[in-house]
């Protein structure tokens, strides 16, 4: 009966332990330790208000912790890890609002270890591991978050490939080495990984509305690549990018979520009113509760959608959707109480509420939002109710 | 759906073909009556007596008690088959066991607290269904204020009791033989009370039956007139009950959580959504509406979410930071989101969602409204959705008391 098979829970298809280990434990307190000594808010604030927002030095020692190379394999100089580990450094980046590209340096590094051949891969991979290099992702170009809306491409030349279009809304262009995108080719698409310097490349930064997350368009006007910057199964990996996309977001988002939470409690903890800390209040403490339970949902989801990429394959993608979703509520859940329960301090720049809600409503609207998501679910969900629709409808 | 785990253990996966097999040819035919959607609403005797033939044949075929001890009756041996048959159950949409409040909440906290006499004694018919529990918390004056309960329980002189007081909401009760009882033993509010294990059929106990929103029975009142309890009725020390209580209220919550947490709930999410492909709404089929599509999307990640987060809990790595949180939200999560696809199964319904049990043409019987009105049973009951908050407010969030 159909209802049945749309019952195999996303559960039941992962591992008991969820693959965790004592590892994983370690990565992740060394991850908050050094996060919460390293960036803490001031800095946050700091790099905000700095033209470029991004400190080199915090990104080198961060890379000699291995974090830019977790998730790559050891011949390349990565530490050959799970998913599940990538996850768990990035929710405490997102706890922390780091300001740089070590999500979006992570997706292009695995874009290059999925698609390329053994010497690309040999050539760029072990840089980019070991964050000498740093990578961006580029999937958006106009209106769409369909991943083939791309229009830019990649015309064949001598000894390689002239790049003409644009690429809106990357992450960190400004101060990224190789850009990771689509481009069309031979009436298809296909990956390739440029080097963001030369002549016919230009990087206009946008004014972004996340200052956390710097992003840029780069506008390619016949600029010369060579011969193996496509990345050679290029095409077929593109859509195998989303799932590990989403999952390392919604990961990163999770974090942001808990954190705006915390803060709020430990407000609502201090602050008293009518002779009482307003987390008394249950007008202020059930909200909260009602946070907690997204934040949470949205932290197992988060999780479990990394550990598919791993031990699940072909659930991955629906998963990492319904992590996004889940994040993306509690991120802007936990934004909205954050700003209102602290009051009329909650309205102002010292609080750092906004900083928390601007990555909410940037991160919302990156890779698909919730709405474009649930649209794709709701069509999985009729499939598996085993409902076929009339042709045309 | 062959095997809901591609890499499930030879044994288990064994054990699954043959719980599937023998619920097969075992289940009960349906009944000529309407039977009750849990156990909250076993009515009338037909009802009581069919759902309790059908868990004694469980426990005969040796599919009830995995996690209990061989010398209580148990199967003793490891929950993980217990999760296999909670899932085949729902799987086959099979009678619920009727004991459930003896299963999940009493005998648990026997075995937590019980003597070695107390647990030979009483688990081994509770798991057979041979005898059934109900549970004495509640009354008139204390529900959300459950300490604040009156219910006495005094020396007989001879090393028993006497019970005086008024307990509500009790389910099974008018079928029980045993309650689980909470009365006050002293004057101070916690340390003041006493966990008791009281046999029903005695002498100075009423039972009245009360009758819920949908029209159906199955909770009552009891009303003690000084009925006698003997001396080993106490479980527990005298001025523990609050603690021992407490236990109680955890099994019942479900703050233990095994595998098998989040397949009903994503069960009756599927059940809905099969609904929306076959309901009409304005002459097309309901699933083709976007609204209601994405109202069941959203249950079907919560659903999902359960699921998975049963998984991160028993992982302390993944939980360090609040490990009560997903224990102490469970209830709250799973009752509310049973009333929203109740709800949303309503609204599928459409034009025929007017439409009350024991009309011909109510779609599904009237099942949907009646399991909406009475999801609020779950809402209520166990601590209500508004103390849940509470508790993880103050005890998840380090929040101060809202008093």
């Amino acid at each position: 009966m159909s209802a049945t098979t749309g019952s195999m829970s996303l559960a039941s298809h992962l591992p008991d332990g969820l693959g965790h280990t004592g590892d994983h434990d370690l990565l992740r307190g060394t991850a908050r330790r050094f996060l919460s000594e390293r960036c803490p808010a001031r800095e946050v604030r700091r790099l905000a208000g700095d033209p470029i927002g991004f400190d080199r030095a915090l990104w080198r020692e961060l890379a000699e912790l291995g974090w830019t190379g977790l998730h790559l394999p050891e011949r390349v100089g990565g530490a050959g890890l799970d998913h599940l580990s990538m996850a768990l450094v990035l929710e405490e980046s997102g706890r922390a609002l780091y300001p740089g590209p070590l999500l979006a340096s992570a997706l292009g590094a695995l874009a290059i270890a999925r698609a390329a051949s053994g010497g690309q891969a040999g050539r760029l991979l072990p840089d980019l591991a070991a964050g000498r290099v740093i990578a961006t992702l580029a999937l958006v170009e106009g209106s769409s978050w369909e991943l083939d809306a791309v229009e830019a491409a990649a015309r064949p030349v001598e000894d390689g490939y002239e790049l003409h279009g644009e690429k809106a809304h990357v992450p960190w262009a400004q101060v990224a080495d190789l850009l990771v995108a689509p481009f069309r080719w031979e009436g298809g698409l296909s990956m390739f990984a440029v080097p963001l310097a030369g002549p016919g490349i230009e990087i206009e930064p946008e004014v972004s509305l996340d200052s956390t997350r710097r992003l840029a368009r780069v506008r390619f006007t016949g600029a010369h690549v060579a011969a193996d910057a496509r990345l050679l199964a290029g095409g077929a990996v593109l859509g195998d990018l989303l799932a590990p996309a989403l999952a390392y977001l919604a990961a990163e988002m999770a974090g942001a979520a808990g954190a705006a939470l915390d803060l709020t409690c430990a407000y609502a903890r201090e602050r008293v009113q009518f002779d009482r800390p307003i987390g008394a209040f249950q007008a202020v403490k059930h909200p909260l509760v009602d946070v907690l339970i997204a934040v949470e949902r949205a932290r197992s989801l988060a999780l479990a959608a990394a550990v598919a990429l791993d031990h699940a394959p072909d659930q991955a993608l629906r998963a990492a959707r319904m992590a996004k979703v889940a994040a993306e509520g509690a991120l802007l859940f936990a934004c909205d109480r954050a700003v209102q329960l602290h009051g009329g301090f909650g309205f102002t720049w010292d609080c750092d509420a906004h900083l928390y809600y601007k990555r909410a409503l940037a991160s919302a609207a990156t890779w698909g939002d919730a709405l474009h998501h649930r649209r794709v679910l709701a069509a999985d969900l009729r499939r598996l109710a085993g409902y076929a629709p009339r042709s045309g409808s | 759906m062959t095997n809901p785990d591609p890499r499930e253990l030879p044994e288990l996966a064994e054990f699954r073909r043959d719980t599937r097999a023998w619920i097969a040819e075992h289940r009960p035919a349906a009944p000529s009556f309407v039977l009750p959607q849990s156990f909250l609403e076993v009515e009338t005797r037909e009802q009581f007596d069919y759902l309790r033939a059908w868990q004694g044949a469980l426990y005969r075929a040796g599919l009830v008690g995995f996690d209990v001890p061989r010398e209580y009756g148990g199967q003793g041996v490891s929950p993980e088959r217990a999760a296999v048959v909670s899932q085949e159950l729902t799987r086959a949409r099979a009678p619920f066991l009727v004991n459930l409040l003896g299963l999940r909440w009493a005998g648990p906290t026997i075995l937590a607290y019980g003597t070695e006499e107390q647990k030979r004694r009483l688990i081994p018919p509770l798991l057979a269904a041979d005898e059934i529990w109900c549970q004495g918390f509640s009354e008139p004056g204390s529900g959300s204020d459950l300490a604040s309960l009156t219910t006495r329980a005094e020396p007989d002189g001879a090393g028993g009791w006497r019970v005086t007081g008024h307990k509500v909401w009790t389910t099974m009760a008018h079928v029980a033989d045993w309650m689980i009882l909470l009365a006050r033993t002293g004057p101070a509010k916690y340390d003041g009370l006493s966990y008791f294990l009281f046999p029903m059929k005695t002498d100075g106990v009423r039972v009245e039956p009360l009758v819920k929103m949908t029209g159906e029975g199955g909770f009552n009142q009891v009303i003690f007139d000084g009925a006698p309890m003997p001396r080993e009725s106490l479980l527990g020390q005298e001025g523990q009950g609050w603690r021992v209580a407490m236990t109680t209220l955890a099994f019942e919550r479900g703050v233990e959580g095994g595998r098998e947490r989040g397949a009903e709930d994503l069960a009756l999410v599927w059940r809905v959504a099969d609904l929306a492909a076959r309901a009409r709404r304005d002459g097309a089929p309901a699933i083709d509406d976007p609204v209601l599509a994405d109202q069941l999307v959203s249950l079907w990640i919560e659903a999902e979410a359960i699921g998975v987060s049963a998984l991160r809990m028993r992982v302390p790595g993944l939980v360090a930071d609040r490990p009560l949180a997903l224990p102490l939200m469970h209830k709250l999560v799973f009752t509310e989101l049973a009333q929203r696809a109740t709800r949303l199964a309503c609204q599928l319904l459409g034009t025929e969602a007017v439409l009350w049990m024991g009309d011909a043409r109510a779609p599904d019987d009237g099942d949907w409204p009646r399991a909406f009105l009475n999801s609020y049973g779950f809402t209520i009951g166990g601590g209500t959705s508004e103390v849940q908050r509470n508790i993880l407010g103050e005890r998840v969030l380090g929040l101060p008391k809202s008093k």
